[in-house]
């Protein structure tokens, strides 16, 4: 099934998808090229209907590929991807249909209206009845779609962007980094929509390399670094697994202050934090858990803004 | 290749359309390449001189005077409407012919002939006009000429130069709408991504290339008949003509996915551009300078299209006549779909990797 860990590094057992559902998205093996640069090497995961999939990692990291790979735009090297159970090939009408694309580039018609730009793409899903003006409320341009695409902002091309992937009520939604550049109120709508498209059934693949944001969306994740998948799980058993749990105490020890980080892992943490708390000079006990972020850059040894 | 697909592109194409210079330009340039042509090398500001008649008694100078295609012949009701459209330069000259004005010149009576110039006319048109006047009443007195004018031709006889500027107005209508409307389309899309859009989509790679080629054919057949219109050059055999605008439509829309989907960007097409389109645009200069070796013409691609385009509308020739040419032209146009096909791989696989 899932094989939770590409890496040898840091092998995971963590959560899979529920077992006896049929994958929305199944990827074995799947490996890309471009010449000599090995961009995407022998990655597996799998995602379910109604689950976000979150696909973490820097710039140049291989997600982009992946997502071009599962989207009929690049042939794999090797292995092979399904999506609803189709094997995917370039040039697939049949899956392709079934799927809705957020690019992190805003391709869209410029001089067309919000609403014209809908309509086109899904006519080219053969929906004729499409309610442009709701999907435009959806991600709050319904009073700007008729006007041209090139007066809108970057955040509004970003939004319209999403609107436009969801045309044809996909159900797998591939969003490659779909709040990158925008606002915080922007983003939060975004997110909303995300989850809206989640509940309705469609599995969800998320590229970002916002890990709070991954963190907040995301069923389950994936950490992906050169090529390779390095973890995949939930976020929770991800920052259970590998993050460093501890309390930080601040101690006033004379005139100075001392502080102190107690390991939970450590067997003598009990009596630390007791002897801790007992202290004359005890000023402040703050617990820390590790961010994705945290994990990632452990696992990967590399920065994800990198 | 699904056709509705294709369709839903062209539709989006053609709404697009008019928000593009290169749309707009192909529209336009006809109209101005043809005023252009004609007021330097034509008749746009050397009109016929306009000869009015108040013609009294059913006189056979009227009836010569009407057959007679350098002259603008006006019937006028009375001798009062005649000098007033005269005065005011609405005819360079008018003349009147009293009843029985042929019998008398023939009994060898001299009758007064009235024949009034205009006096903003040309000096040239008044000669014109007189001299042929002259001619005309010689003939119906049936007297031989006074001298026989011996009129000897000085070098090869040639098309006037604005016909032989047609094929150049044509092949240009036919290269901008042809070529440069689907390259500019398929480069633009490229350059915004809206093709990357597109091709995950059910619509296929080679939905969007017969969607372009679709457009480039249809407008570019269209811009070169109202070039040939504008250029009053239809030629005897409008079905021939079709044909062979169609055939040359064909392989320019070819020629521009062959442009468009070769070149990664704009800057990439221009420079493209510049350097090949002076092939495509050759043969037409052998049509402007008749004294070169007209069979280099031939090496061209384009003279295949261009030359039975000229021979119908031109020398009204006949689909016969053209039909082997037109084969030649059919044949490169099959060719160049292989080209169309590896370009558009390569196209799909920079698109993906980019």
């Amino acid at each position: 099934m899932n094989a939770a860990v590409n890496d040898p590094v840091a092998p995971s057992t963590g959560a899979e998808p529920a077992s006896g559902a049929v994958p929305a998205v199944s990827v074995e093996d799947l490996a890309y090229r471009y010449g000599d640069v090995e961009a995407v090497r022998g990655i597996t995961f799998e995602i379910l209907p109604g689950e976000v999939f979150g696909f973490l990692g820097p710039n140049g990291a291989g997600k982009t590929t992946t997502i071009r790979m599962l989207t009929g735009q690049l042939k794999p090297y090797a292995g092979t991807a399904r999506i609803l159970g189709r094997v995917v090939g370039r040039d697939d009408p049949e899956t392709q249909a079934h799927i809705g694309v957020c690019f992190e580039e805003k391709n869209l018609y410029d001089s067309m209206s919000a609403e014209e730009n809908l309509r086109f793409f899904a006519s080219l899903f053969g929906i004729r009845d499409l309610d442009a003006g709701e999907l435009l409320r959806r991600v709050g341009l319904g009073d700007r779609g008729k006007d041209r695409v090139s007066t809108y902002s970057k955040g509004m091309r970003q939004r319209l962007m999403v609107a436009r992937a969801l045309v044809n009520r996909p159900m797998v939604l591939f969003l490659d980094e779909p709040t990158d550049g925008l606002d915080p109120v922007s983003s939060k709508a975004i997110r909303a929509i995300i989850r809206d498209e989640a509940d309705r059934g469609a599995a969800v693949l998320l590229t970002t390399h916002d890990m709070w944001e991954a963190d907040e969306l995301s069923d389950r994740v994936a950490f992906i670094n050169d090529g390779r998948i390095y973890a995949t799980d939930t976020p929770e058993n991800l920052k259970l697994r590998y993050g460093k749990r501890s309390v930080k105490v601040r101690l006033r020890d004379g005139g100075a202050i001392r502080e102190e980080t107690v390991p939970l892992d450590d067997p003598a943490a009990g009596e630390r934090l007791r002897s801790a708390v007992q202290a004359e000079g005890l000023m402040t006990i703050h617990t820390e858990e590790s961010t994705l972020e945290n994990i990632f850059v452990e696992m990967t040894g590399r920065a994800l803004e990198a | 290749m699904n056709v509705l697909l294709s369709l839903k592109v062209l539709l989006k194409d053609l709404r697009l359309g008019p928000r593009s210079p290169i749309f707009l330009w192909a529209i336009v340039f006809p109209v101005v390449g043809t005023l252009l042509v004609q007021l330097v090398f034509g008749s746009l500001f050397a009109p016929k001189p306009r000869l009015g008649i108040v013609d009294q008694g059913d006189s056979a100078i009227t009836a010569g005077m009407r057959d007679l295609e350098g002259i603008q012949l006006t019937l006028v009701a009375s001798p009062g409407e005649l000098t007033e459209l005269v005065r005011d330069h609405n005819l360079d000259a008018g003349l009147i012919l009293p009843a029985g004005f042929d019998e008398q010149v023939r009994s060898g009576a001299q009758p007064v002939l009235e024949f009034y110039v205009s006096g903003e006319s040309l000096a040239s048109d008044r000669l014109i006009l007189a001299v042929t006047t002259l001619d005309l009443v010689r003939a119906v007195e049936g007297s031989p000429a006074p001298v026989q004018v011996d009129v000897v031709a000085m070098g090869a006889p040639l098309l006037p130069m604005a016909a032989r500027l047609t094929p150049m107005l044509v092949l240009f209508a036919l290269l901008i709408a042809g070529v440069f409307v689907p390259a500019f389309s398929l480069v633009q899309e490229r350059e915004a991504g809206t093709l990357t859009a597109m091709l995950v989509t059910p619509v296929r790679a080679t939905d969007v290339l017969a969607a372009k080629a679709v457009l480039g054919f249809a407008l570019a057949l269209l811009m070169a008949l109202v070039t040939l219109w504008l250029n009053d050059a239809l030629g005897n055999e409008p079905a021939a003509l079709l044909l062979a605008v169609g055939v040359g439509a064909i392989m320019l829309a070819e020629i521009g996915l062959v442009y468009g989907s070769a070149s990664p960007d704009a800057k990439t097409l221009f420079t493209l551009m510049k350097s090949l389109n002076i092939i495509l645009f050759a043969p037409v200069i052998f049509y402007i300078f008749p004294d070169w070796p007209q069979w280099i013409a031939q090496i061209f691609p384009t003279y295949w299209v261009i030359n039975p385009i000229f021979e119908v509308a031109i020398r009204d020739a006949s689909l016969g006549d053209v039909a082997g040419q037109l084969t030649i032209a059919l044949i490169l146009s099959a060719l160049l779909i292989p080209v169309i096909v590896v370009l558009s791989r390569r196209m799909q696989a920079r698109l993906a990797a980019a």
